[in-house]
């Protein structure tokens, strides 16, 4: 093995700060003129006022208040729709080919019919979200539903369990993981759709609308301290999914395949 | 008549819903077809824009305690249309291919002052560029922002020049949009109106072309619409309105005024004397015109035509229905204005009797 | 039946592995006895195949001619819901004239192109991760910040950066690509079970061998899902970029549709991008059975 130049930690720092430091020279010693480039001291100048003002909480604060509603609502309408599609073959048969092909619609092929319906307001935003949102949710909860092993529901009916404990102690259970996972997908998708539809359906605050003014304006400051925020939130939202899922999860162990 | 209990039900729901009606709205929406600019947003250019900014309306409802909300629009005159066919709005201040849009769509409104007309349409390009007349635009990138009035004028333009669609790409992008674009080169040309100016002033763009140093017929129109359902219910409140913008655009139409206009204006979007520069040789009076007068019927007649044959509407509309006079006329009346503005006939030119006035 | 692998951007947990599992779609034959005897247990009564295809429909068939009838009752206005034959004209007509086919074709171009930089970029720097601890150690980090900013928070930067031609659609249908086959490219490298890779030390496999039968092959599955994952990512994008900044293409139409108020065209269009959308996962769902089809339920 070759000699370790840089400790082990502190290798995932070196190629960023190699970037960063050829962005501070392009500006220092003007390699490029176009009024673009921006110096990395303008941006963390622009984070910082932007942090006191205040501005940028009030901005992001809109974006996550439609997109948790959104969420909130598409999650547990897919929650229930999708059990409702993995409990009942009856159920399936019948709207699971509509759901199929609805679900193939791209999701921001919706927003000119959302708009159009909804008009201005948050409404059409948050009925957005909540579709992203609603379609992970469904087929994840439906494949886990499905997929519980059948030894476990011929235990369930060797001891005579009534629907609700069979729900309770064995699908449910047994679903958990995709269930969890199609709550993370959710989540994911949720926040890039609320991305989206603040490009889409301008009206409003948001983290989205903040990018968009920067880019009129020529603002690359602006623009990169977006982006830093948007990533950070989208961070955030995957380490608390993931938290969540872990602890919900914990009884389980590790083990991936099921069988 | 015996009054059973059936009976005096239906009486109390006639009596409430009669009492409903003839109740005042707690808030007044008015739609403005463009962006704006600061926060509360202003605009400029019109007389519409002028009450906007100066509180007109809020200083005129505050007695009977109804608030007025104005909501500015970045998607434009389009963006008006959703608000509208979802009954959001009771006002829309909206260009003319817009609202033709609309009404061949089966939304219901009428027409009720004039804020804006003959508005400009100027082409503007790289400061570099070698285009410098329409016919050069053949095989371009061009960008319009469309299903505004500045698509058709645009359009026409092309048309009268020799120019179909499809003799050039004509790309979508909002007025922002199509500033950026131009500045960093991704398109060849853009048709827009006075931030073409503000683009040339910064060195990053020329402007070589102006509708209204061509042809009337390609300036574009604005006016003020009303939500019909609104205009059943509270008649009153829409006569309020124009007699509003009436007033006001008496004020300005004085030429003594001009500097101070372009001032008022100069507080939105762009400064004053990028509103100079577009008023040029026309006079105030013409400009600032309420009326709606055989020119203007005219104009969205043929507007109406051509966005029916260049395929941008299903149906061609009935225009001459759609303007309702009695609000505008109550008001000149009342503020003693009638013969104040001049009328154009069909042809642009004066009609008979008002020559003179325009002084 | 997409399989919606979820994407662990922590890099701690590993990936929910329904590349192991059965396979949900319904022809399938490698089900073992115990899971079609479920499939019984379960269900109220075995339907025969027939009465499948034929329960599928009279639910959009009622959402259909529900429609017709609020469009021709006008319960809600021809501008917000225009009925069934308008929007059935106007797609004849726009087939008709080229004009679908034309915006079509140039849609299916961008995200193919887009696709294929993503594709190459996304295995290339998964394999690079999966088997080089060096490279993980110093490309990691950063491609999990990168990661972490979804494609649309990159459309500000990259519209001032490369404008809005081309350029613009191909990097970010690539991003949206790259991302999850990179992913999922490393985190199958990675889970490839011990055993495995114990079976070849012991039959004392090289290292070529050891890729090529047992490194690869078992991670196929989750690669492959990352390549479907990618794709999907890649049309949603293409779709929403195209909404923003085109002048021609399927999210022109729809925009084009938007502005002028017709709607029909609004809803032709979507119609064709939801076509589309299926036909692609469609596509790789065949590809996939085609390829993994020779795994069994082992164990």
């Amino acid at each position: 093995m070759r000699a370790d130049i840089v400790p082990r930690p502190l290798r995932g720092f070196v190629i960023p700060a190699l970037l960063v430091a050829l962005w501070w020279a392009a500006v220092r010693f003007g390699w490029s003129t176009s009024p673009l480039l921006v110096a990395p001291g303008k941006v963390w100048q622009t984070g910082v006022d932007q942090v006191a003002s205040g501005k940028v909480f009030a901005a992001l604060g809109a974006s996550l208040w439609r997109d948790l509603a959104g969420f909130a609502i598409g999650a547990s309408a897919g929650l229930l729709f999708g059990a409702l599609l993995g409990a009942s073959r009856l159920a399936e048969r019948f709207i699971g080919p509509s759901f199929h092909t609805l679900k193939q619609i791209s999701l921001f092929a919706w927003i000119p019919l959302l708009s159009v319906w909804f008009g201005l307001g948050d409404a059409a935003k948050v009925a957005f979200l909540s579709l992203a949102a609603f379609f992970p949710v469904v087929l994840n909860t439906f494949e886990g539903i499905r997929s519980v092993p059948p030894d476990l529901l011929e235990v369930a009916r060797v001891l005579r369990f009534t629907p609700a404990q069979r729900w309770r102690k064995v699908i449910l259970p047994s679903a958990a993981p995709a269930i969890f996972a199609g709550i993370h997908l959710g989540l994911i998708y949720a926040w890039l759709a609320t991305l989206g539809a603040e490009y889409l359906l301008v009206s409003g605050q948001g983290i989205g609308n903040l990018m968009i003014d920067g880019r009129e304006h020529f603002w690359m400051d602006m623009v990169l301290f977006g982006v830093f925020v948007v990533g950070l939130v989208g961070f955030t939202l995957n380490w608390i999914a993931s938290r969540i899922e872990a602890r919900a999860l914990a009884w389980r162990g590790r083990s991936v395949a099921q069988f | 008549m015996k009054l059973t209990r059936a009976r005096v039900f239906a009486l109390a729901f006639f009596a409430s819903t009669t009492l409903a009606l003839a109740q005042a709205p707690s808030v007044i929406r008015i739609g403005v077809a463009t962006g704006g600019v600061g926060a509360p947003p202003r605009t400029g250019s019109s007389t519409v824009g002028l009450v906007n900014g100066q509180g007109l309306l809020e200083k005129e409802f505050a007695k009977d305690n109804i608030k007025v909300e104005w909501i500015f629009f970045k998607g434009a005159g389009p963006a008006v249309n959703e608000a509208l066919v979802n009954h959001q709005l009771d006002f829309a201040w909206q260009g003319d291919l817009p609202s033709i849009v609309h009404r061949a769509g089966g939304v219901k409104t009428h027409i009720i002052v004039g804020s804006g007309v003959r508005n400009g349409l100027y082409l503007g390009v790289p400061p570099d560029s070698s285009i410098a007349k329409i016919e050069d635009l053949k095989g371009k990138r061009v960008a319009v922002f469309k299903g505004t009035n500045l698509h058709l004028a645009a359009v026409r333009a092309l048309a009268a020049h020799g120019l179909k669609e499809g003799d050039l790409k004509l790309i979508n992008l909002d007025t922002a949009a199509a500033q950026a674009a131009l500045t960093t080169k991704d398109i060849d040309a853009a048709f827009g109106y006075v931030e073409l100016f503000l683009l040339r002033d910064k060195g990053v763009a020329k402007v070589v072309w102006s509708a209204a140093q061509d042809s009337y017929r390609f300036t574009r129109q604005t006016v003020l619409l009303v939500d019909d359902d609104f205009a059943t219910r509270q008649p009153q409140i829409v006569q309020r309105v124009v007699d509003t913008v009436v007033k006001t655009a008496r004020a300005y139409s004085d030429e003594a005024q001009r500097g101070e206009l372009f001032a008022q204006w100069g507080k939105a979007e762009f400064p004053e004397k990028i509103w100079r520069e577009d008023f040029i040789s026309q006079p105030l009076r013409v400009r600032l015109s309420p009326l709606l007068d055989p020119f203007l019927v005219a104009r969205y007649k043929d507007a109406s035509d051509e966005a029916f044959r260049l395929k941008l509407t299903r149906s061609k509309p009935e225009i001459d229905s759609w303007f309702d006079r009695r609000f505008l006329n109550a008001a000149l009346r009342a503020q003693g204005l009638e013969g104040y503005w001049p009328e154009y006939a069909a042809d642009g030119n004066l009609a008979g009797g008002s020559v003179a006035a325009a002084r | 039946m997409s399989r919606d692998l979820i994407i662990p951007l922590d890099g701690v947990s590993a990936p929910h592995d329904f590349g192991l599992d059965t396979h949900r779609d319904e022809r399938t034959t490698d089900a073992s006895p115990a899971r079609r005897a479920w499939r019984l247990s379960l269900a109220e009564q075995p339907w025969p195949p027939l009465h499948d295809l034929l329960l599928g429909w009279p639910l959009p068939l009622a959402v259909l001619a529900l429609w017709a009838l609020a469009a021709h009752c006008e319960w809600i206005a021809p501008q917000v819901l225009p009925s069934p034959e308008a929007v059935a004209l106007t797609f004849k007509e726009s087939l008709l004239s080229g004009e679908l086919w034309a915006n079509l074709q140039i849609s299916l171009v961008r995200v193919f192109a887009g696709f294929a930089v993503g594709l190459v970029g996304g295995l290339a720097l998964g394999v690079a991760l999966g088997l080089s601890p060096t490279a993980r150690d110093y490309v990691y980090p950063l491609f999990k910040a990168f990661a972490q900013v979804p494609v649309l928070g990159w459309l500000p930067l990259l519209m001032l950066l490369v404008g809005i031609d081309e350029a613009l659609k191909i990097i970010l249908i690539s991003k949206a690509a790259l991302v999850p086959i990179a992913l999922n490219t490393y985190k199958g490298i990675q889970n490839v079970p011990t055993r495995l890779i114990e079976v070849g030390r012991v039959l004392r496999f090289t290292r070529w061998q050891m890729l090529t039968r047992v490194v690869f092959p078992a991670a196929l599955a989750p690669i492959w899902n990352g390549i479907r994952y990618g794709l999907t990512h890649a049309w949603l994008t293409l779709v929403v970029v195209e909404l923003l900044a085109s002048s021609e293409g399927l999210g022109f139409m729809i925009v084009y549709g938007r502005q002028l108020f017709q709607l029909d065209v609004v809803l032709a269009a979507v119609a064709v991008v939801g076509a589309v959308g299926y036909v692609l996962d469609k596509g790789l769902a065949a590809i996939e059975t085609r390829l993994l089809g020779w795994r069994k339920e082992a164990f």
